[in-house]
């Protein structure tokens, strides 16, 4: 295959993938609990924290995630303090972007440099962020895997798990500070705007098909890497933007399983 | 039949110990004392945003005693129950739980509670399996795997509420009855001595009201449960009770002899 002689192609397929593999792990658990659009706060969040790192010359992931983990954090305390998730969310996520445009704007950061960040850059990565992303990546699925019954529970029913004696407080503010994670280690590949995507739609394409929790998890997984890989081999060959040909071919898949659902549930009902 | 009856119904069966409850046994929970007090709430009063929704209640609820609470939409029955369980902080009084004030109160596999809702609520699909064994996330602890007892535990509970069948079964997909047995086996996985219940028979039928009634019988007298049923339409139920206590205005009062038909009517204790 043609695209796989290049070295930038390897790196950025790599990547992709597993950022999608790792990113409906978690998307799984914000989707039953309700909270779909925090990986899009916290995706603003880190655009903030790429401003600051400009700002003050570090590198744009040490900036991202300084800031992902302070507001994750922050997010908990809010929504634990009696500030209702949606608006707490919302302060978060324009304070976020206000502040990554003023910090980057103050820095003198060109338009180009920050769309890399926004929408992804998978093509010009190198073999150490790929490394990095390989880590965060590590982190998120030995907490996913550690936790994965406390977490289940807590998305399920956070009232009945508290009660049965789960430290719902801790496992919530895990499960943010994971989602931080997921949205730095997914910036530089599918864009800090569309990352939050791929813990959403590869689960709900799952969901059409799966009976179980755990193979939403798994099949969530496996949809997500088919898409990086689909989204990006098209990329390539048609000259497209990767990261969302990544999304698009995310959104393609959902409604193939959608549509085949729909289908097979007519000609069940028919046959009855 | 859905609920497997009990063999010789006996009130106030003495539990004597783990393994009469089937499956894996109590896993560690010390035997409750007969008629030891499973809650009790001192001079509790409760307030949001400064509105008291609950006045000066006490009330004691015993092991192996089955208490209907009852009152209209909107009394505070819901309120009373989370300040009980912890999951509201009183403004004044204490709330014990077996003898422990809940500050300090750990063993929380005594306790099973059923939240107040319509069915099961799941955006993605979850099987019954799965949602029972939630039940046990909290005595599994953080990072291990649930041991050949507590396996036998869920497989147990599935038995008793007639869900094993089902069990692979994506739990949206059934009848509301069903998830709201579903819903009473994932309480029931860690053997509780109390078994609390918050409006359990909203959106279910009049059949399943009934496998319902048949049910909680069985664990009161079979399987020695403490059952606190909170709802706002007891009918059916409150007969079960050994007593009826109503929530109006946010006090509590002991109305066990009115619903039998005599006019009296006494103090929650």
């Amino acid at each position: 295959m043609r695209a796989l002689e290049f070295t930038f192609m390897r790196q950025a397929l790599i990547a992709c993938a597993i950022v999608a593999a790792v990113a409906p792990l978690v998307g799984a658990f914000v989707v039953q609990r309700g909270q779909s659009l925090i990986g899009d706060g916290m995706g603003h969040v880190a655009f903030a924290g790429v401003g600051l790192a400009f700002l003050v010359s570090v590198n744009p992931i040490v900036g991202a995630l300084a800031l992902t983990l302070i507001a994750a954090v922050a997010l908990h305390r809010l929504a634990r303090g009696g500030l209702p998730g949606d608006l707490s969310l919302a302060l978060i996520f324009y304070g976020g972007i206000a502040g990554g445009f003023l910090f980057a704007n103050r820095a003198g950061a060109g338009a180009a440099g920050l769309l890399g960040f926004l929408f992804g850059s998978p093509l010009n990565l190198r073999w150490t962020e790929v490394g990095t992303i390989a880590v965060l990546a590590l982190a998120v699925c030995i907490v996913v895997v550690l936790l994965y019954r406390p977490l289940v529970a807590i998305a399920f029913d956070e009232e009945a798990a508290r009660v049965s004696g789960v430290p719902t407080d801790g496992l919530v503010l895990t499960l943010t500070l994971v989602v931080a994670l997921v949205v730095v280690g997914g910036m530089s590949t599918i864009g800090l705007l569309q990352v939050s995507s791929m813990m959403i739609i590869p689960v709900a394409t799952a969901a059409q098909i799966a009976r179980s929790y755990r193979g939403t998890l798994v099949l969530g997984s496996a949809v997500g890497v088919c898409s990086a890989i689909i989204g990006l081999f098209t990329a390539f060959y048609a000259d497209l933007a990767p990261g969302a040909a990544i999304v698009l071919t995310a959104i393609a898949l959902y409604a193939i399983a959608a549509l085949g659902r729909n289908v097979s549930s007519r000609l069940s009902a028919r046959s009855g | 039949m859905l609920w497997r009856r009990p063999a010789m119904p006996q009130r106030h069966k003495p539990r004597v110990s783990g393994s009469t409850r089937g499956g894996g046994g109590r896993d560690q929970i010390a035997p409750a004392t007969s008629n030891a007090p499973a809650l009790t709430l001192d001079r509790v009063t409760f307030a949001y945003q400064r509105i008291p929704v609950l006045r000066d209640v006490s009330l004691e609820i015993r092991t192996h005693e089955f208490v209907a609470i009852v009152g209209a939409n909107g009394s505070g029955k819901t309120t009373l129950m989370r300040v009980a369980l912890g999951l509201l902080r009183p403004t004044q009084g204490v709330v014990r739980l077996f003898d422990t004030t809940i500050d300090r109160f750990t063993d929380w596999g005594r306790i099973g509670y059923v939240p107040q809702r319509a069915v099961a609520q799941t955006s993605l699909p979850v099987s019954v399996e799965e949602v029972v064994g939630t039940g046990l996330a909290g005595r599994i602890g953080l990072i291990r795997r649930p041991s050949r007892a507590q396996r036998d535990r869920i497989e147990h509970v599935l038995d008793l509420t007639g869900l094993a069948a089902v069990r692979k079964r994506r739990i949206g997909r059934l009848s509301g009855g069903q998830q709201q047995r579903a819903l009473i086996a994932r309480a029931l996985v860690t053997a509780p001595s109390l078994l609390v219940l918050d409006e359990p028979t909203t959106g279910v039928d009049a059949e399943a009201r009934s496998v319902l009634r048949e049910s909680l019988e069985h664990l009161v007298q079979v399987e020695g449960v403490a059952v606190v049923y909170v709802s706002h339409d007891p009918e059916g139920f409150a007969e079960l009770a050994d007593r009826v206590l109503a929530v109006r205005a946010g006090q509590v009062f002991d109305v066990t002899a009115t619903q039998t038909g005599e006019p009296s009517e006494r103090g929650a204790r």
